[in-house]
């Protein structure tokens, strides 16, 4: 059996048994909701309805119902495109590239990360549909064999790109995750009174036993798709960073956005998962599982990714003066000082100063401190990626066409209405699914867990036994 | 289960052939049923009525039958509510009407005038409709030149407000309503009749009849009214005077160039000016390029000596107060107050050329430098220069004339033989009967034709009040407009395209007029009235004749009887084929000698200078509002200040910095409104921030207003609301666009004034403003924009004024070497070059003046849908050719050229000089060869042909806007809402309406909604020249094709043609040395040149900086590639 060190700090915090755990995964499931829950729910629910009401108005009336113009051809649309997408990336990082570093930690977040992820992905998605023109023609994006003669897509364009990035992602992510809650859905199946539960969940674990073949295939495949998701965590935020590496617009044609975008999507994808997790680990009674050791580490990644991004924007703006390219050079001044500096300065505060304070032990250790920046840190990088996309157009080449972009009700709505959505899958989740993968957690029960770790006893026990 | 029952049923005989197999039970039974049917090949169906003939059936609530029937409708109708039926009636051509090929366009030559404009057109007419005007570039005095209102005219054809029949105080007819729509014709025809016998009742026993009209410049209108006068007080000369009086009355009068050439030559008269022949040229508030006197024939004449590889280039001195275009073209533009042109015209004559007049001399520092500048450069040009000033007021027009006659201009530069009959305008005749009118004195009877004195005088809401006491009053407008409302009979008149007219505008040119469609509705040409109403015709019907019989009839004296049009049939169809016809001239009097006494007592007749002072100027899409409901010339972007459908008050932005208002405006940040009072009357309008408007002045256009008391002139002449409708006053009408300006004209002698004295109070109301263009310096970049002098130029290094990008690389020594930009290639090169056609553009920054009338052209061309102000605001003009204009800043030496590296602020480059030099820069999609905006389409929507077009497939577009958005030209256009027919647009969008989607041309598709559409550099006009050429087995020649935008360009500064033909205008223009293309480093590698824009200025600080640096290579070169 692994072991590991008696001075690193437990995953599992109290006397928690095999049983305990099991209990406290599925006490939510199977008890009845609190009011909260229903609260939150109608809540996320109102707001997501009128996003959804939004867009239906936006594809009957016209792209025009947003506020973009001859010049902005994209602002809150893509925005908020990138920034689900970014928010989408910590769930597949956690789960498949922590899986293969065997970072164990990951075992009581990745599940609500990975449906974070799936969720911000589907967030996302809407996004480049609802922003196209004529979306009932939007399915000429794939490369179908048609009868329209020759006509194919056009495999130069990075949106072209995207469509199959985004599109494997959402696929592989959605299946790792759901191979992960079969174990757990069976044990929920098992514990499942009503025969309502009982039918949805045997059907949901598609006949899982817990034999040990059944084990091994798990975790076969759960490393197969570890490692196909992983490059997927690279290859998403680099292609939709193409989107704007590959233009000709200035501060969009930059050879650093891949991997500055990735960073910046792990970045935003670990502050949303703390903005969750810590109202969820309270909410649902998971402080065992889910410490201040987990949010530190995750801290600590916010930290690096943080710090990888502020590089990122100290080098662009060295670039743009370095390369003596007149519109690279005015692009960046204009985002610093220019009508949009309040969003620049908005950025650079949220994402650059902000992460640099978990540098403090104290404050990476401080829930209350973690949940504000976490907060923080979205709402920055919802920033970065309007200064990114709505400062660069709005005065590019000619200044005759410069311009200045007011986003109508219809856009706010939009996007707020994403959010609602999301927590109504969320709430969902939270309230149906193991949102702990219970099955994972008990395996570093033993390795980790406080009572067994600090508590010489035993492990004197276990040795004497073995030499009986 | 069935084996089983065989077993156990089967009677088995163990041998034998006795076995027994049966297929059913019935057969085992041996049923009636079965030996009844066993016969039978086929069993015999249940017939359908027998099944369902059960009952039970019937006891639904919904009969089957019913449901069936249900079942079938709703099929039936979700099936029609589906799909659209565009098509409700389509009438194939049985026999094919004379010169109607379906598919190609007829042209007819005609003539336009307006009683402000005049040009000689060309009508392109498809399947019988009248799409789109241009100028005549074969015949008549105006080179085919046209400008934005007359071609933006054919929109009005299909105007649903105008008027269908003659109206009797103010009352509709519904029976006639009705006619319409039964097609009978007959019963309007009674109508004119009824009408007409009343007219001519109440014309008979008037006292006094009084005829007014706009200036009247038709031979044959003249004959008629003759006849009318004769008709009505017998034939002696003294009685005509007595009881009928024609009144010539234009809203924008040049009676003070009339009566000034009347003191100072003995001869009421305007004459004709050549612009081409000025080397120098000096207008003193004269807006010649766009609205003073014949800008048609001026804006062509100035544009050929504008080219500064010609033989010589004019140099042009503009003194004026509100930045206009041809201010804006100047090479030297000084600031004064209205008051002071003739300050200026005193000085150059004082200081000059010795001559003293009398009037103050006092200018400016900054004036009196550029004066200097003129005085010299008129010195130089002796003889070859021209002076126009722009005041209606008798003393500065004969100052302009002294100066003129000093300067040698009579016989060179104006032709004082051939006149001018445009702008007769009888102010102080106008005036007296205005007085008689208001005071009680009226005659019985008043003719309103072609005039709208309710709208266009200064007094004009007390004169309309008081046209109801007038006994008799008839109009001819074709609205129910400001005057014509107030009329007891409205006969309306045909509009200009189904009409026969004839026209003398100069002496010695006669044109004609035709029609291009039958008329649309029961109207009836004015002229045709008038003879009816003085007993010379009957009402001639839908069809009639009578215009036409009497204009041919009158043209036998005009038509000469030479040997080269041997009978006066030929010389006649030969005018209408050219539309018209030049007489030689008989030239009088060589010279004319100015008379010196007029030079007494000028300083009385001027106006006082005052401490603000406002102008009124016509703008060149509303002008003085004829068309004020037409919505491309109010969507029509402001040559200056880029603001569409509104007026306002222009104002320099120092003096609004000092006055604490709103100088910068954009989508949700408008600008303050302002109370302007000259005497009695006031108007509140936004404050618009103008570069050069002189200190002390305020400028605001005439035109708007139009409509102010809910007056039916045409849906678009109104205010829109966000989603849609009229915006309504407190009475219920809808809102006027703007405020009319013409009751701050003044009579300063007898004559109207267009500028006054006047008290400007700032208020805190916000008004938005809806502008294509919202930022105003070209931020000193070089690649967009390049200017130099006349000077830097003639030095011949193409180096100095117009710099190669280069960029650096290694050689194979390993060497740094600066190397063009184009050698540096990221992609395969676009199999253009030499191989087919490639068609491209070449626009001289040099000669483009700005008019516009390129943008309306393209419009008309190309279906450009209107959007209304609400969306302007929002920047999503639709215009596929868009005019920037760049102001020079304090930061630039000129436009596009730092001052001095070391010290460049972009704060401070974004803010216009208080008196900037201009650039206009047309500009639209580039047909890049390596196009950013293919690359990025993800279903190839916008791809390159063949022919070095960049193309848009709307039906594949799925509006990702990507391309937009990776256009560097930003050029590309959106369809933002369903524009055909989403309600916002009802009002403004001609395309919602049956009779306005008329005028859509139908070779180019209507775009729908959510697909992106930009300049196609008329590829329909491409397709049509090749197919030309294809059956005329030739090759396509460079003439053959013309973009809609080159051929409306008065000073053919827009070239387009095929650059693979080596022989093509515009491959010699892109090997030219001025040639550069636009953001050319950043390797998209365009198919549009532009021209560098060469001012006939000195700069000093211009030539240090281009000619001194580039003498040391190095600093030169490091200058380009850094700043």
């Amino acid at each position: 059996m692994h072991k590991e060190a008696a001075i690193r700090e437990p995953l599992i915090l109290g006397h928690k048994t095999y049983h305990d755990i099991t209990e406290d995964v599925c006490k939510p499931i199977e008890d009845k909701a609190p009011k909260m829950w229903y609260i939150l729910f109608g809540i996320a629910l109102v707001i997501g309805l009128y996003g959804v009401g939004c867009i239906v108005y936006l594809l009957g009336t016209g792209i025009g119902v947003w506020g973009l113009n001859k010049t902005i051809g994209w602002a809150w649309d893509i925005t908020n495109f990138v920034w689900w997408v970014g928010i989408g990336h910590a769930g597949t990082l956690i789960s498949a590239v922590l899986l293969l570093f065997r970072q164990k930690w990951r075992m009581a977040i990745n599940r609500s990360a990975e449906a974070m992820t799936i969720f911000a992905v589907f967030m996302a998605g809407t996004f480049p549909l609802i922003h196209m023109g004529r979306l009932w023609v939007g399915y000429w994006t794939l490369p179908l064999p048609n009868q329209f003669g020759s006509l194919w897509v056009n495999f130069n364009s990075p949106l072209l790109w995207d469509v199959f990035a985004i599109s494997t992602y959402l696929s592989v992510s959605l299946v790792f995750w759901y191979i992960g809650l079969i174990p757990d859905f069976a044990t929920i199946r098992d514990r499942a009174k009503k025969p309502v539960a009982k039918k949805m969940y045997s059907i949901l674990s598609f006949g899982w036993s817990g034999r040990a073949k059944h084990w091994n295939r798990f975790e076969l495949v759960s490393l197969v798709l570890a490692g196909l998701a992983t490059p997927l965590v690279f290859s998403v935020h680099s292609i939709v960073s193409f989107d704007f590496a590959t233009s000709v617009i200035p501060g969009w044609h930059t050879t650093i956005f891949p991997p500055y975008f990735v960073a910046g999507a792990v970045f935003s994808g670990f502050a949303m998962v703390q903005t969750l997790l810590l109202v969820m680990r309270k909410a649902m009674g998971l402080e065992a599982y889910i410490h201040t050791k987990h949010v530190e580490y995750m801290n600590i990644v916010i930290m690096v990714t943080g710090s990888i991004v502020g590089t990122a924007y100290i080098t662009e703006l060295f670039i743009s003066w370095y390369s003596g390219v007149e519109y690279e050079a005015y692009a960046f001044i204009n985002r610093a000082t220019g009508p949009y500096w309040w969003a620049y300065w908005a950025m650079m505060t949220c994402n650059v100063i902000s992460p640099q304070l978990m540098w403090i032990r104290s404050l990476r250790r401080s829930l209350l401190f973690t949940f504000i920046i976490s907060i923080v840190v979205n709402i920055g990088m919802w920033f970065e990626r309007y200064v990114i996309i709505v400062t660069s157009i709005h005065r590019d080449y000619i200044p005759a066409a410069w311009s200045m972009h007011y986003p109508s009700h219809i856009d706010i709505g939009v996007y707020v209405g994403t959010i609602g959505i999301f927590f109504v899958f969320f709430l969902l989740f939270a309230r149906y699914f193991p949102v702990l993968a219970l099955n994972e957690v008990k395996t570093i029960l033993k390795s980790s867990g406080e009572s067994y770790k600090n508590a010489p006893d035993h492990h004197t026990h276990e040795e004497t036994h073995s030499n009986h | 289960m069935s084996l089983l029952i065989i077993k156990r049923r089967t009677p088995i005989k163990i041998m034998g052939m006795t076995r027994k197999y049966w297929k059913g039970l019935e057969e085992l039974n041996q049923t009636p049923e079965f030996l009844n049917s066993k016969d039978k090949e086929f069993p015999t169906e249940l017939t359908v009525e027998e099944f369902l003939g059960d009952d039970k059936l019937n006891e639904t609530s919904t009969a089957r039958r019913d449901f069936l029937k249900f079942l079938g409708f709703s099929v039936a109708a979700a099936t029609l509510a589906a799909c659209e039926a565009p098509v409700t009636k389509a009438i194939p051509y049985v026999n094919k009407p004379e010169n109607v090929t379906p598919g190609m366009p007829t042209l007819y030559a005609s003539t336009y005038y307006d009683g402000v404009s005049y040009a000689s057109i060309i009508v392109k007419t498809r399947e019988g409709r009248p799409i789109y005007i241009r100028g005549n570039k074969d015949y008549g005095i105006t080179y085919g030149t046209t400008n934005a209102q007359i071609i933006a005219s054919v929109l009005g054809l299909y105007d649903s407000a105008r008027l269908k029949y003659p109206i009797e105080d103010g009352k509709q007819d519904s029976t006639i309503d009705q006619a319409f729509g039964d097609g009978k014709w007959d019963k309007i025809s009674t109508k004119w009749s009824l009408v007409d016998g009343k007219i001519k009742q109440a014309l008979a026993s008037s006292n006094k009849v009084v005829l007014v009209t706009n200036t009247n410049i038709s031979p044959s209108l003249a004959k008629a009214i003759g006849e009318l006068a004769g008709s009505i007080s017998g034939s002696t000369e003294a009685a005509v005077a007595d009881k009928f009086e024609h009144i010539q009355y234009d809203a924008v009068s040049y009676s003070g160039i009339r009566s000034a050439n009347l003191v100072t030559f003995g001869k009421s008269m305007i004459p004709t000016y050549d612009f081409s022949k000025a080397k120098t040229i000096v207008g003193v508030g004269a807006d010649f390029l766009n609205s003073w006197l014949m800008p048609t024939q001026f804006a062509a004449q100035y544009g050929s000596k504008r080219n500064p590889s010609g033989v010589w280039m004019s140099k042009h001195f503009q003194f004026e107060s509100i930045m206009s275009i041809t201010g804006s073209n100047a090479d030297y533009r000084g600031m004064i107050k209205p008051s002071e042109q003739a300050n200026v015209l005193a000085y150059i004559l004082q200081k000059g050329f010795g001559v003293s007049t009398g009037v103050s001399t006092k200018l400016s520092a900054a004036t009196q430098t550029i004066a200097d500048n003129a005085i010299n450069a008129l010195k130089a040009s002796k003889g070859e220069s021209l002076v126009v000033a722009g005041s209606n007021n008798k003393s500065v027009q004969i100052l302009a004339n002294k100066l003129n006659s000093v300067l040698g201009a009579y016989g060179v530069t104006i032709d004082t033989n051939v006149e001018l009959n445009m702008f007769k305008s009888e102010d102080e005749k106008m005036n007296r009967l205005v007085n008689n009118v208001l005071s009680g004195k009226s005659p019985d009877a008043i003719i309103f034709h072609n005039v709208n004195p309710v709208y266009t005088l200064p007094n004009g809401k007390q004169f309309g009040a008081q046209l109801s006491k007038v006994k008799t009053t008839i109009s001819t407008a074709a609205y129910a407009d400001e005057t014509a409302s107030k009329c007891k009979f409205i006969c309306p008149d045909h509009h200009a395209l189904e009409s026969w007219a004839d026209y003398n505008p100069v002496t010695g040119h006669y044109a004609l007029a035709q029609p291009t469609i039958r008329p649309l509705g029961g109207t009836r040409s004015a002229m045709e009235s008038i003879l009816v109403w003085a007993g010379k015709k009957q009402h001639g019907g839908r069809d009639s004749k009578i215009v036409y019989d009497y204009l041919k009839e009158n043209w036998q004296t005009i038509l000469p009887a030479d040997s080269v049009l041997a009978d006066a049939h030929s010389a006649w169809n030969t005018a209408i084929h050219n539309s018209c016809i030049s007489l030689p001239v008989a030239v009088t009097d060589a010279v004319l000698t100015f008379n010196e006494s007029s030079l007494t007592g000028l300083a009385e007749g001027l106006p006082k200078s005052a401490a603000v002072e406002v102008e009124l100027y016509q703008k060149a899409g509303i002008g003085i509002g004829l068309q004020s409901n037409n919505p491309w010339l109010q969507e029509f972007p402001d040559p200056m200040t880029k603001v569409t459908w509104d007026n306002y008050i222009t104002m320099n932005p120092t003096e609004m910095r000092s006055g604490g208002y709103v100088t910068t405006y954009d989508q949700e940040h408008g600008l303050n409104m302002a109370k302007v009072q000259v005497g009695n009357a006031e108007v509140t309008l936004p404050v618009y921030p103008l570069p050069g408007q002189a200190l002390g002045t305020i400028g605001i256009a005439l035109g708007y207003g139009r409509g102010a008391n809910g007056e039916n002139i045409g849906k678009a002449a109104f205010q829109t609301k966000e989603y849609g409708g009229h915006v309504t006053d407190d009475n219920g009408n809808p809102k006027a666009i703007g405020a009319n300006a013409f009751p701050f004209v003044r009579v300063l002698g007898g004559a109207f004034c267009f500028d006054n004295a006047a008290t400007v109070t700032k208020t805190e109301e916000i008004y938005p403003i809806a502008a294509t263009q919202i930022h105003h310096t070209v931020m000193a970049r070089h690649s967009i924009v390049r200017e130099t002098t006349l000077e830097i130029f003639n030095k011949g290094e193409k180096e100095a004024y117009n710099p190669a990008h280069t960029l650096q690389k290694l050689d194979e020594n390993g060497d740094h070497v600066k190397r063009p930009v184009s050698e540096f290639d990221l992609w395969d090169k676009h199999p253009v070059a030499n191989v087919g056609h490639r068609w491209g553009m070449s626009i001289d920054l040099s000669s483009c003046i700005g008019c516009g009338a390129c943008l309306i052209a393209c419009q008309s061309e190309n279906n450009v849908p209107v959007v209304g102000k609400d969306e302007v605001r929002r920047g999503r003009e639709m215009h596929w050719l868009r005019i920037d204009r760049y102001f020079a800043s304090d930061e630039e030496a000129t436009i596009g050229l730092r001052k001095d590296e070391d010290t460049f602020s972009y704060d401070k480059a974004e803010v216009a000089a208080e008196n900037p030099k201009v650039i206009h820069m047309p500009m639209m999609c580039h047909h890049c060869n390596h196009a950013p905006c293919e690359t990025v389409c993800p279903v190839a929507a916008t791809m390159h042909s063949n022919e070095g077009l960049n193309q848009m497939a709307y039906n594949r577009c799925i509006g990702t806007r990507y391309c937009a958005n990776n256009c560097p030209y930003k050029v590309r256009r959106f369809n933002w809402f369903n524009y055909p027919s989403y309600k916002k647009f009802t009002e403004v969008n001609p395309a919602q309406d049956d009779l306005g989607r008329m005028v859509l041309n139908p070779d180019v598709t209507v775009r729908t909604r959510g697909v992106m559409e930009k300049c196609s550099l008329c590829v329909q006009r491409i397709q049509a020249a090749k197919l030309v050429a294809k059956t005329e087995k030739r090759p396509v020649d460079d003439t053959d094709f013309v973009s809609a935008c080159a051929d409306a360009c008065p000073t053919n500064a827009i070239i387009v043609g095929d650059w693979n033909n080596v022989n093509s205008d515009v491959r010699e223009k892109s090997a030219d040395s001025r040639a550069y293309q636009a953001l050319e480093e950043i390797g998209v590698q365009p198919n549009i040149w532009y021209q560098v824009k060469v001012r006939n200025e000195h700069n000093q600080l211009l030539s240090e900086l281009q000619v001194a640096e580039h003498s040391s290579e190095g600093a030169h070169n490091n200058k380009n590639n850094h700043h």
